[in-house]
């Protein structure tokens, strides 16, 4: 019998499998909130227990191995150690949310309420440095605060924007050796892992929500700017920045071997709804020589798939992305101009594998009828899926507003286009 | 059109502010828009016409190529960055009422919500139109949105969302301005909206795009 380790690798290399692999929770962006975690778990029969809220900028809840066998998933992801906000997910406690849910935080999970009944939350869990994220009180999850200090253009300098990009510390080594060995005692699955710091220009980490006193460049308008008006200063951060990544590769590469079989190396959004954020010469002349060395790196010394995120109508990008030699689109989104996924699929279907696109997100998921819900994805994965080349997941994280009913139409349309009963 | 106004026009649309700004490289160490908008009034241009057709006219070109796929949201950024820099020595007339706004825009994100670029990038062209602006921000609640249709009642209100999870609020909200305002023109804008659900939540306009609001924005005025 095919395990999911063996399907998903069957996929990535555009064969088909016995079914269609599933992902929902192995990354930060192919995830489910921690309130649609709780609904889940209490709509299959699970045992209820506080959710773990293993990422807490989205307030993306844990997908444990019991839900993951209800929900037929077959791939799991190691994060980086910290989070987002900079703390280690250990120490759980609990937490109530404003939704009225009673979930579990990491230590590190520091927040107070601001005069408008806010919550904030601070960077490695200080709670005497500036808060770097904020949740509205009517909100589900956190946005960065961007803290911009006064640029001063004379003595603005790379390094101010290279500051969390660092070597790998014995901490993180020790970290991943953990995790791989955790891993190997039961390999079912497949794995994504993220090292981290791989992501060029990544504008949900511009701001540096981990950093006590970010430095550079930080708020998220005056970057798009910059990639004007200071490309030398960009190219200059990327240089080092990729620098250090094949570094980090080479040494996370020496713990975790084939234990994985993807490496999330991208998370730069490119895509607006009905745009892009740059022109393909822009990508080609800023990104892609980058690029392009991680993953020729990758290539050429390991037997990863790197994966790309990008949210948004990327088609015109997408020839870009596969000649910088990423080998996975995420979240394809479907619904944005020229994301047809017929179109998609016959273009690039033999070349790249496209890891979502199973259910649109922003109108479907959430606002159809579940028998809407039903067709809709079986009709994704019969196109997306032919002949390999795709892994189901939603667009992006499935939000805490879906309707329960709505989720499980989609697990049990996918098991339909599997062939389950 | 005046040598002068198309030089600003261009200035704007490129995003060029002022001299000393390195972008575009093309126009490095010529005057910007800042230099330009002055150096209009001084040569006696009157302001109404500056903005017409130094600043109006290159929001409205950056616009139609940002709408045609052909600039981009760092290009938009730097012209309403350009726009504003000439805009400031136009605000003097607007406040004697030599110039006089197309109308008043209140525009802001959602409740819930605290995504700015889109919305401040509607805020910036329709600005560059040649309308007052009144920016309430993010993360707006139905109160404020009311509060300022009290004091400028043939105000547009402008709503955005870029969340799912928000875009009930923008139907909350709209809801409570015609509770209380019936007929109040309302635009809504945003990622995950259109067309169909601005008009289930009653809504008056959407456009998937700044420029479709300008234009819808220049049938209201005239």
């Amino acid at each position: 019998m095919t395990t999911s380790r063996e399907r998903l690798e069957r996929v990535l290399e555009h064969r088909s499998a016995d079914r269609i692999p599933v992902d929902l929770g192995a990354t930060a962006v192919t995830g489910v909130h921690v309130r649609m975690v709780e609904l889940l778990r209490d709509a299959l029969g699970l045992p209820r227990q506080p959710v773990k809220v293993v990422e807490p900028y989205q307030m993306l809840g844990e997908v444990d191995e019991a839900l993951c066998d209800a929900l037929g998933v077959d791939v799991v992801g190691i994060p980086a150690r910290k989070t987002l906000f900079g703390f280690e997910n250990e120490g759980w406690r609990e937490f109530r949310t404003f939704w009225g849910q009673v979930v579990l935080v990491p230590r590190g999970f520091e927040t107070r309420l601001d005069e408008g009944g806010d919550l904030l939350i601070y960077p490695e869990g200080d709670r005497s440095a500036r808060p770097s994220g904020r949740m509205p009180k009517s909100g589900f999850f956190f946005d960065t605060i961007v803290r911009q200090d006064p640029l001063d253009e004379g003595r603005l300098e790379p390094e101010d924007n290279l500051e969390e990009f660092t070597p790998l510390s014995e901490e993180d080594l020790a970290y991943w050796r953990r995790q791989i060995a955790h891993y190997r005692a039961k390999p079912r699955r497949g794995l994504v892992v993220s090292i981290g710091g791989t992501g060029l220009g990544d504008i949900a980490l511009v701001p540096g929500p981990w950093m006590k006193n970010p430095r550079g460049v930080r708020d998220i308008a005056e970057w798009y700017v910059t990639t004007l008006t200071r490309p030398d200063y960009v190219h200059a951060i990327f240089e080092r920045q990729t620098a250090v990544a094949l570094a980090n590769l080479e040494v996370a590469h020496r713990i975790i071997g084939d234990a994985a079989q993807v490496v999330f190396l991208c998370g730069t959004d490119f895509g607006t709804q009905d745009s892009q954020f740059c022109a393909p010469d822009t990508f080609r002349e800023l990104y892609r020589p980058y690029y392009r060395r991680m993953n020729d790196w990758i290539h050429r010394h390991t037997s990863w798939k790197s994966f790309k995120h990008s949210c948004g109508a990327v088609e015109p990008l997408i020839e870009s992305f596969l000649d910088a030699g990423f080998d996975i689109l995420n979240p394809v989104q479907v619904n944005a101009v020229g994301m047809d996924p017929r179109l998609l699929k016959e273009r690039y279907g033999d070349r790249l594998v496209f890891w979502g696109g199973g259910v649109d997100t922003q109108k479907v998921l959430p606002f159809a009828r579940p028998e809407e819900v039903e067709t809709h994805v079986l009709r994704q994965c019969e196109i997306l899926g032919k002949d390999g080349g795709f892994v189901f997941n939603a667009v992006h994280n499935i939000q805490a507003n879906v309707p329960v009913e709505n989720v499980l139409a989609m697990i049990r349309a996918v098991k339909r286009a599997n062939g389950e009963k | 059109m005046n040598d002068l106004l198309e030089r600003l026009s261009q200035c704007v649309e490129n995003g060029k502010i002022n001299q000393a700004a390195p972008y575009p490289p093309k126009l490095k160490g010529q005057p910007g828009a800042d230099e330009l908008c002055r150096e209009a009034l001084a040569s006696g241009i009157p302001p109404d016409r500056i903005l017409e057709e130094g600043l109006v006219s290159g929001m409205s070109r950056i616009g139609e190529r940002f709408s045609q796929g052909k600039a981009f949201v760092p290009e938009m950024l730097l012209a309403a960055r350009a726009m504003t820099a000439a805009m400031a020595h136009l605000k003097p007339f607007f406040t004697s009422g030599a110039v006089k706004r197309k109308g008043v825009f209140v525009v802001g994100t959602v409740a819930g919500d605290l995504h700015d670029i889109g919305k401040n990038i509607v805020a910036m062209m329709v600005e560059g139109a040649g309308w007052e602006v009144i920016d309430l921000g993010v993360d707006v609640k139905a109160e404020r949105f009311l509060s300022e249709i009290e004091k400028h009642p043939r105000c547009v209100v402008g709503l955005s969302a870029l969340l799912t999870t928000t875009m009930v609020n923008m139907e909350k909200i709209v809801s409570e301005i015609h509770a209380r305002f019936p007929g109040h023109v309302v635009f809504v804008g945003g990622a995950p909206v259109n067309d169909d659900f601005r008009k289930k939540i009653g809504a008056s306009f959407y456009a998937p795009d700044p420029q479709g609001a300008v234009e819808h924005l220049k049938t209201l005025a005239a």
